[in-house]
């Protein structure tokens, strides 16, 4: 049987299958990674790319950014100066949509710009349930690439009230019907119980043990209800947490708390760049590095993983459910402010925010997201993001990498920045330069295996025929930034920069089983409290864009 | 999306095939209400419960029989197919088309009408008025802090109507979400919270408030700035509180506490002003009032909501285009709509050459200059009713079967909370997405190349 692509004598960077870089071939047949042909007289194939002298690795896989829905959405509406600059118009030739891209691309756009980059699934870490059907509306108009997200959880009322009772079971069978309504992926936390303390008014900061009021639970009981619920659903993606007091000075306490309070189960800690803030010294008012002693923790707790949200520096849009850090970013900025609280679930808030190298706590940010990814040992347990837009664009992951893999590019911007991020963090001590398997690891392999995501960030037979080529540069960024061919789902859809198709990737979602006995007290619930009908919340299958079910609940689907 | 077949149900005998639709969401106003259940028997509608009386009236309209043609050219009745080439034929020839409308459907035919106005070249104009880019500006300065209309349900403790007057316009707004609903938080309903109207006189909202200050709409901006100056602390004297025209601001200084010392405040803002006016002042400066009501307390900030689908309409320009305030394909790439952006300024501007109407008609406060124009250019008009011989002459013409009634999809409130749009009744008609559709796919066939 013959094959529709190989690609031919790549050094094949594929850290799942092999821990060593090697010269070969790939074969792909039906969208998916092939077995190797056994005889000579097999090895024909359609079309054969000359790998040779380039480095050839798995599609990338970011397992946190925002990238749809109405957050995004409002920042786009908001902030048309980010766009107004970054106009471009449709493909000739190649059914091409034109866009804008800026710090929050228009959709089509989205899809083009981490295709070109040789990512070929994204995961949006934050929809509201009430937002879900907005989200899968902008993925219909997403190409190229795959997409899932995961539903926030965090602050809603029925699951606070299932916790304050005890309820185990009526939690779980909740999160499993909230994640069959919206079409979603997985479970985000975002502030649990803090969010609805901002709605409250009752803003300031809470400890994992501060009762959220009117629902006699505390954050912690959220989260670890949560976390249990979602191990007992086996979801393939395990809780996907914001933590409490995101950017404040000494919140690398609250975090290791929080990294305490989930010991023992599998938990994803998210942008933890922004949960990692000193003083280890109370009595000192100085912001600095926490990083050493959670990465330690991390080190040794083998069911965490963690992105980062690496700070870069330049002009971006904050967003967030976290409804209290909007508020905070805009009091500290002065700038616009969308924020918007979503009924019994969750909010939002959006700001713009300029990072600027002359700034110490933005200096200190920046080293601090590096910091993590050197101090993380195991590179399995770190992917690389920048919780896009929050700390920077997708696009500057190509400059990440290359200050990953050369210390002295990193001592040159150290250089450059206020001395007080030399004196208050570790990078300068951190000698360590990722290798190209390494990279592959937090760009591809990790994340995939973060997401349970088992076809993906691999290149063994069954994988999804996802790839990316990159001509071998000693200048990292323009290596990472301009691959020479990318591969969709076996389709060349880049090559030599240049877009070669518009098709639609797929959506991944999924439908864990329940007790439908759950349901009564939802529609009670929703009757009571809600501003539409019980009926008109879940997503039909016809509003999700090529719907691809995942596998959850133990063989559910 | 269709009608759900769990939520309907036929049964044969008289007077004739009886169906029961259930959560049925009606268009007709910015409430966008999920909850009615309509009755059609014989395909006419015999009932409609929980909806107004307006909305009653409405779907019992579209029932009514349709003896105009599935589609005319030139006022002739012709096929289908042919109008829509004749669609595509004018589409394809125009140097600088317009798409218009957008508002009276479904978000799905929204993103098909944006890909056809990007294939040729189009600006995209939603039907709005002047006032709403005002809205857009005024979020593009400054934000704004909403929230969807569950939270004033179930937190509201104190809701401002500021030249809102929504038991005329919306008239279950007060029921479903801001003045007797009772939610979580407010279990007691209209008693828990306390409601405040500013407007020109009394309205009929104004007559069930519990405080009512008349405020003649020219004074909004200087209310809303005073308010926040005495939010902040700071005194006004008489004579700063006295208008260039002698009216005096004073006796709004009441609400100071009232806005103060709600737990969670919702202030409906509706604007005033001219229609033709797009600064946005008015809207400015009540977000910046609300704004300032959260270094104090939690206030949100949020219209009524215009008719049908205007907030998904609004998404999806923006999500595809990239601009809120409307996008022009005309250079093959979306350039935002600043300076002519409503179709009465482009049309008094005679620019158009073509103009494709979706779903909407057309404003009814167009001005001489641009009926003018519009005389003078062809004009395709796709939507419920735009084969009848009323109204200013149409070049081609396709009726529609009508978003809400017999055509499905989804649509957003003005809070974002988007709802599914059931059909009430099989179609007679194509939907407005299907003859927008074969207008793209006649262009594609036709080679034409474009833009």
């Amino acid at each position: 049987m013959s094959y529709d692509l190989r690609i031919q004598g790549g050094l094949v960077v594929d850290p799942a299958n092999d821990p060593e870089p090697r010269v070969g071939d790939v074969w792909v047949r039906g969208g998916r990674v092939a077995e190797p042909p056994a005889t000579p007289d097999d090895a024909k194939a359609a079309r054969t790319v000359d790998a040779r002298g380039f480095v050839v690795m798995p599609g990338g896989v970011d397992v946190h950014c925002h990238i749809a829905g109405s957050k995004v959405n409002a920042a786009r509406g908001m902030r048309p100066e980010t766009q107004r600059g970054a106009r471009f118009p449709g493909g000739d030739g190649v059914a091409l949509r034109s866009g804008t891209a800026g710090v929050t691309p228009s959709t089509f756009a989205t899809g083009y710009l981490y295709a070109g980059l040789g990512y070929t699934t994204a995961v949006d870490a934050a929809i509201a349930p009430l937002g879900a059907r907005h989200a899968h509306h902008e993925f219909a108009d997403t190409p190229l690439i795959d997409k899932a997200f995961l539903v926030l959880m965090g602050n809603n009322h029925f699951l606070m009230d299932r916790l304050r009772s005890g309820e185990g079971a009526a939690v779980r069978d909740a999160v499993a019907w909230l994640l069959g309504a919206t079409k979603g992926y997985g479970v985000k936390v975002v502030n649990p119980g803090g969010v609805e303390r901002w709605k409250q008014g009752k803003g300031g900061v809470a400890t994992l043990d501060d009762e959220v009021d009117g629902f006699g639970v505390t954050p912690r009981a959220i989260l670890t209800g949560l976390t249990r619920a979602v191990d007992e659903l086996r979801l393939p993606h395990p809780v996907h947490l914001h933590g409490l007091n995101l950017g404040l000075p000494g919140n690398a306490a609250t975090m290791l708390e929080t990294l305490r309070a989930v010991d023992g189960h599998r938990a994803h800690f998210a942008h933890v760049q922004f949960h990692s803030y000193g003083p280890d010294d109370p009595k000192s008012k100085l912001f600095g590095s926490g990083v050493a002693a959670l990465a330690d923790h991390v080190n040794t707790h083998a069911g965490v993983s963690v992105d980062v949200g690496q700070v870069m520096f330049g002009e971006t849009t904050s967003m967030t459910a976290d409804g209290a850090v909007g508020h905070f970013l805009a009091r500290l900025g002065g700038r616009k402010w969308m924020n918007l609280d979503v009924e019994m679930e969750t909010g939002c808030g959006v700001v713009p925010v300029t990072y600027s190298d002359k700034n110490h706590v933005h200096g200190l940010q920046w080293a601090i997201g590096l910091e993590w990814f050197l101090r993380v040992d195991d590179p399995w347990r770190v992917a690389l993001s920048t919780d896009h837009p929050n700390g920077g664009s997708f696009l500057s992951y190509p400059k990440i990498l290359a200050l990953l893999m050369d210390r002295g590019l990193r001592a040159d911007v150290l250089k450059t920045l206020p001395g007080s991020v030399r004196r208050r963090t570790g990078l300068s001590d951190l000698s360590r330069e990722y290798s190209l398997s390494e990279v592959a690891v937090i760009t591809r392999a990790g994340p995939a295996r973060m997401l349970g995501l088992a076809d993906k960030g691999h290149l063994g037979p069954g994988a999804a025929a996802d790839l990316t080529i990159y001509a071998p540069d000693d200048d990292k960024e323009r290596m990472f930034s301009l691959p020479r061919y990318v591969i969709k789902a076996g389709e060349v859809v880049v090559e030599d920069g240049e877009l070669r198709s518009g098709g639609l990737g797929h959506t991944l979602h999924v439908e864990p089983g329940y007790d439908r006995g759950i349901l009564p007290a939802l529609k009670d619930w929703f009757e009571r409290d809600y501003t539409l009908q019980f009926a008109n919340y879940p997503v039909g299958p016809e509003e999700v864009a090529n719907p691809v079910r995942c596998p959850a609940g133990g063989g559910a689907s | 999306m269709n009608a759900d077949p769990a939520k309907t149900t036929e049964s044969q005998g008289a007077p004739g095939p009886r169906r029961v639709v259930e959560d049925v969401t009606c268009l007709l106003c910015g409430c966008l209400c999920d909850d009615l259940t309509v009755v059609v028997e014989d395909d006419s509608v015999v009932e409609v419960r929980n909806a107004c009386e307006a909305g009653r009236r409405w779907f019992a309209q579209q029932a009514q029989p349709d003896p105009s043609p599935a589609a005319s050219v030139d006022g002739q009745a012709v096929e289908l197919r042919e109008a829509v080439a004749r669609a595509a034929d004018l589409l394809s020839a125009a140097r600088a088309p317009v798409v218009f409308g957008l508002t009276r459907t479904v978000t799905e035919t929204v993103r098909d009408a944006l890909e056809l106005a990007e294939a040729v070249g189009a600006r995209v104009v939603l039907n709005r008025a002047a006032a709403d880019l005002g809205r857009v500006a005024a979020f593009q300065r400054q934000g704004r802090v909403a929230a969807t209309l569950g939270e004033v349900k179930n937190r509201a403790d104190v809701v401002v109507f500021w030249g809102a007057d929504p038991a005329r316009t919306h008239p279950r707004h007060g029921e479903r979400y801001s003045v007797e609903a009772k939610g979580r938080f407010i279990p007691e309903g209209r008693g828990g919270r306390t409601v405040v109207v500013v407007d020109a006189e009394k309205t009929a909202t104004a007559e069930g408030a519990d405080v009512f200050i008349p405020l003649p709409p020219q004074h909004d901006v200087a209310a809303l700035v005073a308010l926040r100056l005495w939010l902040g602390g700071k005194t006004l004297g008489r004579d700063q509180t006295r208008t260039a025209d002698g009216f005096d601001l004073a006796p709004l200084e009441r609400l100071v506490p009232v806005l103060r010392q709600a737990r969670y405040g919702a202030f409906f803002f509706q604007g005033r002003g001219p229609r033709h006016d797009r600064s946005g002042a008015d809207w400015e400066a009540a977000s910046r009032l609300v704004r300032d009501l959260n270094d104090v307390t939690r206030f949100v900030l949020l219209g009524l909501g215009g008719p049908g689908n205007l907030a998904g309409a609004e998404a999806a320009l923006t999500w595809q285009g990239g601009f809120l305030q409307g996008v022009d394909y005309r250079l093959g790439l979306p350039s935002p709509l600043d300076d002519l952006a409503t179709l009465d300024e482009i049309l008094a501007a005679r620019e158009p050459d073509v103009i494709l109407s979706v779903a909407d008609g057309l404003p009814e406060d167009l001005s001489d200059a641009a009926r003018a124009h519009l005389a003078a250019i062809p004009r395709i008009v796709i939507g419920p009713g735009a084969t009848a011989t009323t109204g200013p002459a149409r070049t081609v013409a396709i009726a529609t079967a009508a978003a809400g009634f017999d055509a499905g999809g989804t649509v957003a409130r003005a809070d974002g909370v988007g709802l599914p749009v059931r059909t009430v009744r099989a179609a007679t008609r194509p939907s407005d997405q299907a003859v927008v559709r074969g207008i793209r796919e006649r262009l594609r066939e036709s080679g034409v190349k474009l833009s």
